[in-house]
């Protein structure tokens, strides 16, 4: 693009220096084809790096047993098979509680995990950002700190709390404490922060009531955020094996039922292959779908300062 | 009509009490989850750090046994391995979170461009965050095994590998074509760094691209009619415009890292083992470690407060 750009600038008249600013502007605005060619391959070096995992896991899913476990190791799949799928779902239906109900399990801990999570930051942050009340810098300062203590090292403490609310072994005891999750207001904080003040004072002007302002106005102008976020809390969520808190097998997530088949060792290595791929496709898509609807938000076109 | 509203505003609340109101209400849901899960959380740890946690296998339960700052005492002055952990846990934060924060606003400044399978490369640069999970890891481990030539026969640094493409097999195959091992060393150090720096990046990724794109698309085309170039406009425009989001990656890092780090892995490791005290009764180490937690969230905290206050005066709000 650059070099393209010096041969023409050898023979500079002040017309073509003209006709050169012009050409420049509109490169600005659609790059020219090697840009794009570049880009995507310095994009594509790091793809690699981080694809490799799914891909491995993607070709596994559909090896026969013998390219499995074949030496050296294939990375590419040789002859595609779905009888590691099949395999899964025999093995799933040995099991006293259906396959499909750990699927259950897992879409209703992730999603009233991540709807009421959103619910609480962005109604959190909303005030936090934009309203004066008292206490505002001390509780923004707790929720900095409440993302510092991690809930890896409080294992016991939280068991107890969870237990002397009554909620152990229910899905509560997964979803509730998702709710409160730090990051969530902190980021949701952060993007309304950037919403005009004098969107949120003309529409309080107008009579909106704050709850009204909070859907109708800061929401829909902070949609990367919250797609963001879903995005975050879906991935959180579904990757939870219920650890200690759900006890009972019909309560278990399907994470926790892919874990199982992995402890089965080298004899479910198909059906655990399967059922890894399962388990990522999952977020994945939801990653796609939530991200393809992030668009350019326009907080500030109707502001005229 | 001009007092009629004037008396119905006197009879409700004022404008700043209305504001005051609505934002208590709109927070309390969050309050009552922060006090749950955080604060009792919290007070909970700092009562076991000062006791012994001593197991009654009768009851089920366990009861406390007054400890004092004996627990405190052991991790930073007897046992020699915590201030270390703790201090290396630092300064890997130390160096790893600008190199995360810089790659992953890169990252987002061109994946926020427009070029053909955008969405699939984002959600590639995710990647990392969903595998990252115990359940897949654990399944890739297996696999990986496998592929090494059966479970049984491979070493468990082996098994260890995260990716079908780890710094073993390159370093391998780097000195079989023969290159000195120092130079080896080093291509290793840089791949694994890399390799650190774009896994722990996904969630950054995620975060700026959102803020990248709540930038008005007016504000660049002004600057293109003004005439300022594209280095001008990353300064003048993006940069500022994601600053408060820098703010919140850098928290975010500098949490994740520290929650990944050594010293947080030990802790962990060390919650539910047993020891045994001087007088026999074998106590739960839970109250050690939760004294190892507090002291090491508290001087994360620390650094947390300084680095956040240090960038907070660079920030800039739309408004």
């Amino acid at each position: 693009m650059t070099a393209e750009l010096e041969l023409r600038g050898a023979d500079a008249t002040p017309v073509k220096k003209k006709e050169r600013k012009l050409a420049k502007r509109t490169k600005k605005l659609n790059r020219s084809f090697a840009g794009t060619v570049f880009l995507f391959l310095f994009i594509s070096v790091f793809a690699i790096f981080t694809s490799l995992p799914l891909v491995l896991t993607i070709s596994n899913a559909f090896k026969p047993l013998d390219e499995l476990f074949l030496f050296p190791p294939l990375f590419f799949v040789r002859n595609p098979t779905l009888s590691n799928f099949s395999d899964l779902f025999i093995l799933m239906q040995e099991g006293w509680v259906p396959f499909s109900r750990y699927v259950l399990n897992s879409f209703i801990i992730t999603g009233i995990g991540t709807f009421g999570h959103l619910m609480c930051a962005s109604m959190a942050a909303y005030p936090l950002a934009k309203n004066k009340f008292p206490f505002q810098k001390v509780m923004f300062s707790i929720v900095v700190l409440a993302l510092m203590f991690s809930p890896a090292v409080t294992g016991l403490p939280n068991f107890l709390i969870i237990s002397a609310l009554g909620i152990n072994n229910t899905y509560w005891a997964v979803i509730l404490p998702a709710f409160a999750f730090p990051l969530g207001l902190y980021l949701m904080k952060q993007f309304m922060e950037q919403v005009p003040d004098s969107l949120i004072e003309s529409a309080r002007l107008d009579g909106a009531s704050e709850f009204y302002i909070w859907r109708k106005i800061v929401m829909p102008n902070v949609k990367p955020a919250w797609l963001t976020l879903i995005i975050l809390q879906f991935q959180g969520l579904w990757v939870t094996t219920g650890g200690v808190f759900l006890r009972s097998e019909e309560l278990k997530p399907l994470t926790f039922a892919i874990n199982q088949i992995a402890l089965g060792g080298v004899a479910r290595a198909g059906a655990n292959a399967a059922a890894m791929l399962i388990t990522a496709a999952v977020p994945i898509t939801f990653f796609i779908f939530a991200q393809s609807r992030i668009i350019e938000t326009m907080a500030t076109s109707g502001m005229k300062e | 009509m001009q007092a009629k509203t004037m008396g119905q505003r006197r009879k409700g609340l004022s404008l700043r009490g209305r504001e005051v109101f609505s934002g208590f209400l709109f927070i309390s849901p969050w309050i009552i989850g922060i006090l749950l899960f955080f604060f009792l959380n919290l007070g909970q740890s700092l009562i076991f750090s000062f006791n012994h946690i001593i197991i009654d296998p009768d009851v089920g339960g366990f009861s406390l046994r007054w400890a004092g700052l004996s627990h405190y005492q052991h991790i930073l002055f007897v046992d020699g391995s915590f201030n270390r952990e703790l201090a290396e846990s630092i300064f890997d934060m130390v160096i790893n979170v600008p190199l995360i924060i810089f790659f992953s606003l890169f990252m987002a400044i061109l994946l926020n461009r427009a070029f053909l399978g955008r969405g699939l490369v984002r959600a590639i640069f995710f990647l990392p965050v969903i595998m990252a999970t115990s359940a897949i890891e654990g399944s890739l481990e297996l696999i990986m095994g496998m592929m090494m030539g059966g479970v049984t026969s491979v070493p468990p640094e082996i098994m260890r590998a995260e990716t079908g493409f780890d710094a073993t097999s390159i370093a391998f195959m780097l000195s079989e074509f023969g290159m000195p091992s120092q130079v080896i060393d080093y291509i290793i150090e840089a791949i694994a760094m890399l390799h650190d720096v774009i896994r722990a990046s996904g969630v950054q990724i995620l975060i700026f691209l959102a803020a990248l794109q709540a930038i008005p698309p007016s504000m660049y085309e002004v600057a293109q009619i003004e005439g300022a170039t594209g280095y001008e406009a990353f300064w003048k425009i993006t940069i500022p415009m994601v600053s408060p989001l820098i703010l919140t990656n850098v928290i975010y890092t500098i949490v994740d890292t520290f929650v990944r780090s050594e010293v947080i892995e030990s802790t962990r490791a060390m919650m539910f083992t047993t020891t045994t005290l001087y007088d026999g009764t074998s106590v739960m180490a839970f109250g050690q470690s939760s004294a190892m937690a507090l002291v090491s969230s508290i001087v994360a905290c620390i650094v947390l407060l300084f680095v956040g206050w240090l960038i907070s005066k660079y920030v800039f709000y739309y408004n």
